[in-house]
């Protein structure tokens, strides 16, 4: 798909197509390409992050899915059903049902209670007040806001208000999920709690999630993918793991850098494929290496990773787990 | 632009024919249309006709078909009983009741929730008007008042959210709103009195009209302001516009809607005297007597009976804007006032007590009356000197230089050479064309008349105004003290000033012209005030740690930051100063206000209607100019 801001956007898309950079185009036509020429899949159940710096495009991006901004070229398909050409009726009626967005100020109703910014969803689809508010307390309960129902949202703090805008995307029960850094503008703190949180939730829920961030390690805490986005272009699309291990860019390694490996990477990522398979010490594939380090230390014979199946895939040893640490630093 | 004349042996270069071009083309257009005019300066009046007799004949015309014609008896008539009917009945209503009911009311409505201070403040105010023996007028005027705001409210709502979400709609309504606030409400009246005839309805259309600006500016500002995520997080719920507009952006609106109910009353109150010139009920004729039998202590509590409705009105609406259902009252206090409220109805209508006892009457306020009479006998070796200077020196030369000394002309070329230097060919051809229509209709000398005396009351105005605001600003204190006796003055009806000007100086220009600086420095104090505390404390500081003196930083860094701001309160001194003028043409003023009055009151349309278009085109020379020379001063802004 492609957002290109301006005046002749198709002259600047075949300029880009031709190879020129963003400046360049800017310069040749007066337009902003914001989204270019990304392609994208999720899958139903996962999580997909797309993180970039600010003018990346990223935020674009999500709002072009969710056509709060309008795409200039391209399809979004949702089950199947071509949300791009749907008009102003029939999109409401899939956003009422199936889409939800969390938004990073919040986005919130200051003149409604906090029971009523949950049920707003409910509210303009038409359900009665007895039965919206019903529904809205089962959720403030689940995101932990029993007891402020009677609140105005500016009567709590940061963290407090987006669990209110998280309730409000919950409530109507949806199958999409948009989160457009919802979380950049709370205390690292709070942050921390806030994505402790989502990741309860979504392993009880199993939605699905787009989620936007600027932040590597929300990223990588979040995603079951992840899109590194730069300059209105996908760098790279993978599992963290598959991020830190081959970074496909220098811009990609960037910010890899910093991340401890042996945090991320799950001994299933390092492992020594098949080789010598003891059975003795197993370890499962999706164990973090931070895990394995006190076993391997303990004795230094190699362990068996298992998949999910409990079959033997590899095996790990100290050898592979010293070559991690010394990359690391 | 040619420099050919240009008489100089030195080569000029580009840099000089830049800098100094232009006022070589101002000196040598001067010099070549005086010579060719010369003295003989009577603006050629050829239009005086085209517009008069045609509209002449419509007043006629409409007069006497006023009963029969179909524009009237199926669209004017309509609108004008509905109107009547309103008016009268909230009139009526509130006089069936006992005067203690509506005192009531007017504290519980606040009451409700929990604005305690205003509900005593509103009660206080009607208590006044009844003390001094105003409560007929001040229901008759409550009446008219309400109705008027409420209409405003009801046609400006809708226009304000149409703007709001159509920004092509705003932008054609803007030039309109900017045109209804700047015109002079008085201009209205003759029209309306055309329309509508003589009474209540000319007033109250007239009142809609001018305070409905306000309504439609701040509604689709507030509409507008409303925080784009939350109209994209309703949009994303599935929410259609109209729910989208009813259930976040319109509520989310409604604080910044009041402000603009607050303006709106405040604008109306200033219409409630003028309206009694075309046969509107209420407190206005107490005013106007005063005037005419110069007891400046009676206009006074008058105007501030008038002062009072605009209170009560104020804080009943305001109340509707606390919206945190935590403070209303409980129902079944409700329901138990409400019964009391009956209960009073009943016990005063049986008991015949309606009307409110006359505790005190007009005598109160004799001494002030015997004050400004004793200072008027007093202070003449003050007074005469300075009424002598005003006029001798600087309204007689200035009237006279500018109609018979310099060719017609020679006034308009220099008019539009400074529009042109200030903001560019757009606005000097729109004030060259203002102004020979206002010569051609034969308004020149009128109007220039009028513009003289509202320069002067101008300047006179900024020369306290804007040290008296700098002072203010700079000085909490002092703005504790002067806030409030501000916003007293700004409240009081603008004739009322005129009564103890014409005590103290008798009829003339001079009086119109105090009364005039009084009514219009107010504005220029509080903006200047505020543009002096609206400098970044930062740019002070750098300036302080740079070692400049107090001197140094208010001229160096508090003065130029604040200059766009003070020159926006000039603006509107300059507007007020002209609405004022006009009034004073009640006082003996002469010049165009007078001639409006006289238009009124004979019933001279075709000439009201010429007097009139001079007004609204001085009225937008003037607004659009200060305004350009405003927008010069603001720094260059970062570019998006």
């Amino acid at each position: 798909m492609w957002k290109v801001f301006g005046p002749r956007t198709d002259a600047a898309i075949e300029l880009s197509l031709a190879g020129n950079s963003r400046a360049f185009v800017l310069d040749a036509t007066g337009c902003t390409i914001g989204v270019k020429d990304v392609s994208l899949g999720v899958h139903p159940g996962e999580t997909f992050v797309v993180m970039g710096l600010s003018g990346s495009g990223k935020s674009t991006l999500v709002r072009c899915i969710a056509r709060l901004t309008e795409l200039t070229r391209g399809q979004i398909l949702l089950d199947g059903l071509d949300l791009t050409a749907m008009d102003e009726r029939a999109l409401r009626e899939v956003r009422r049902k199936k889409l939800s967005m969390v938004f990073q100020h919040f986005g919130l109703f200051p003149h409604r209670k906090v029971i009523d910014n949950a049920a707003y969803g409910l509210e303009v689809q038409g359900v009665n007040k007895t039965l919206r508010h019903q529904r809205a307390m089962e959720v403030l309960e689940v995101v932990g806001l029993e007891g402020y129902e009677n609140h105005y949202p500016q009567q709590l703090s940061g963290g407090m208000q987006q669990r209110v805008g998280l309730a409000r995307a919950l409530t109507v029960d949806p199958e999409v999920l948009f989160f457009d850094e919802p979380f950049s503008a709370l205390d690292p703190l709070i942050r921390r709690d806030m994505q402790d949180e989502l990741i309860r939730l979504q392993r009880a829920m199993q939605r699905t999630i787009v989620f936007i961030t600027h932040d590597f390690a929300e990223a990588i805490k979040l995603g079951d993918r992840i899109a590194i986005m730069k300059d209105g272009e996908f760098d790279q699309v993978g599992t963290a793991a598959e991020l830190i291990s081959a970074p496909a860019t220098e811009y990609v390694k960037e910010f890899t850098k910093d991340i401890p490996k042996v945090k991320v990477l799950t001994a299933s990522a390092v492992m020594r494929r098949g080789g010598d398979v003891d059975g003795s010490r197993c370890v499962s594939f999706d164990d973090s290496v931070e895990t394995l380090l006190p076993l391997l230390l303990e004795d230094p014979q190699p362990l068996t990773v298992l998949d999910a199946g409990h079959k033997p895939i590899g095996s790990i040893d100290r050898a592979v787990v010293s070559e991690l640490l010394r990359s690391d630093r | 632009m040619t420099t050919a004349t240009a008489p100089t042996n030195v080569v000029p270069t580009r840099e000089w024919v830049r800098t100094w071009a232009p006022y070589l083309v101002l000196v040598g257009g001067v010099i070549v249309l005086q010579w060719s005019f010369g003295s003989g300066g009577v603006f050629p009046a050829r239009g005086d006709s085209v517009l008069e007799s045609p509209i002449d004949d419509a007043g006629a015309w409409l007069r006497s078909n006023r009963l029969s014609h179909p524009v009237f008896t199926s669209f004017f008539t309509p609108i004008s009983s509905f109107v009547s009917a309103v008016i009268s009945g909230i009139g009526n209503l509130l006089l069936w009741l006992p005067w203690f009911v509506v005192v009531a009311i007017a504290f519980l409505i606040p009451a409700r929730v929990r604005m305690w201070r205003a509900g005593t403040v509103a009660a206080g105010a009607l208590l006044y008007t009844g003390l001094i023996g105003l409560w007929d007028e001040t229901m008759r005027t409550l009446a008219l008042m309400s109705a008027a705001v409420l209409l405003a409210v009801v046609i400006g709502l809708p226009l304000g959210m149409w703007a709001a979400l159509r920004p092509r709609v705003e932008l054609a309504m803007r030039p309109v709103l900017d045109a209804m606030q700047t015109i002079p409400a008085f201009v209205y009246f003759l029209p309306l009195f055309m329309v509508f005839g003589i009474g209540n309805v000319p007033a109250a259309v007239a009142t809609v009209i001018y305070s409905l600006p306000p309504v439609v500016r701040l509604t689709t500002l507030g509409i507008k302001r409303v925080s784009p995520q939350a109209v994209e997080a309703s949009k994303m719920y599935g929410a259609t516009t109209p729910q989208t507009l009813f259930k976040v952006q319109l509520p989310m609106a409604v604080p910044t809607i009041i402000t603009g109910l607050s303006q709106t009353i405040m604008m109306a109150l200033g219409i409630v005297v003028l309206a009694t010139l075309v046969g509107a009920e209420g407190l206005g004729s107490p005013v106007l007597q005063s005037l005419n039998q110069r007891r400046t202590g009676r206009g006074i509590a008058a105007g501030l009976a008038i002062v009072a409705v605009a209170m009560v009105l104020d804080r009943v609406w305001r109340s509707f804007a606390v919206r945190d259902p935590s403070q209303r009252v409980t129902r079944r206090a409700g329901l138990l006032t409400i019964a009391g409220l009956l209960g009073g109805v009943v016990i005063g209508r049986a008991l015949g007590s309606v009307e409110f006892p006359t505790v005190w009457d007009w005598s109160l306020f004799d001494p002030i009356d015997d004050a400004v009479v004793w200072a008027r006998d007093n202070l003449r070796w003050l007074t005469r000197p300075f009424s002598d200077f005003i006029v001798v020196r600087l309204y007689l030369p200035a009237r006279d230089f500018l109609t018979e000394t310099l060719a017609w002309p020679v006034v308009v070329f220099v008019a539009g050479w400074g529009c042109w230097r200030v903001k560019g060919p757009a606005l000097a051809t729109f004030t060259v064309g203002a102004m020979l229509t206002i010569g051609l209709i034969g308004m020149w000398e009128l109007s220039i008349d009028t513009l003289v005396q509202v320069i002067i009351a101008t300047i006179l105005a900024v020369i306290v105004a804007v040290p008296l605001g700098i002072w203010v600003g700079r000085n909490r204190r002092m703005e504790a003290v002067v806030g409030p006796m501000l916003d007293a003055l700004q409240t009081i009806p603008s004739l009322v000033y005129i009564i103890p000007a014409v005590i103290l100086f008798t009829v003339g220009v001079v009086p119109g012209i105090i009364a005039t600086v009084l009514y219009a420095m107010v504005p220029g104090v509080r903006i200047t005030a505020l543009g002096i505390r609206e400098v970044p404390e930062e740019s002070v500081e750098a300036s302080r740690t740079f070692g400049a003196t107090p001197r140094q930083t208010l001229l160096g860094v508090r003065i130029p930051l604040a200059a766009p701001t003070i020159m926006a309160g000039v603006n509107q001194v300059i507007m007020l100063a002209l609405a004022m003028v006009i009034i004073s043409g009640l006082v003996g003023g002469g010049a165009l206000g007078f001639e409006t009055v006289r238009a009124l009151k004979r019933s001279l349309f075709g000439w009201g209607f010429e007097v009139g278009l001079a007004l609204v085109l001085i009225a937008m020379i003037l607004d659009r100019f200060t305004e350009a020379v405003a927008q010069r001063m603001q720094p260059p802004s970062a570019t998006a």
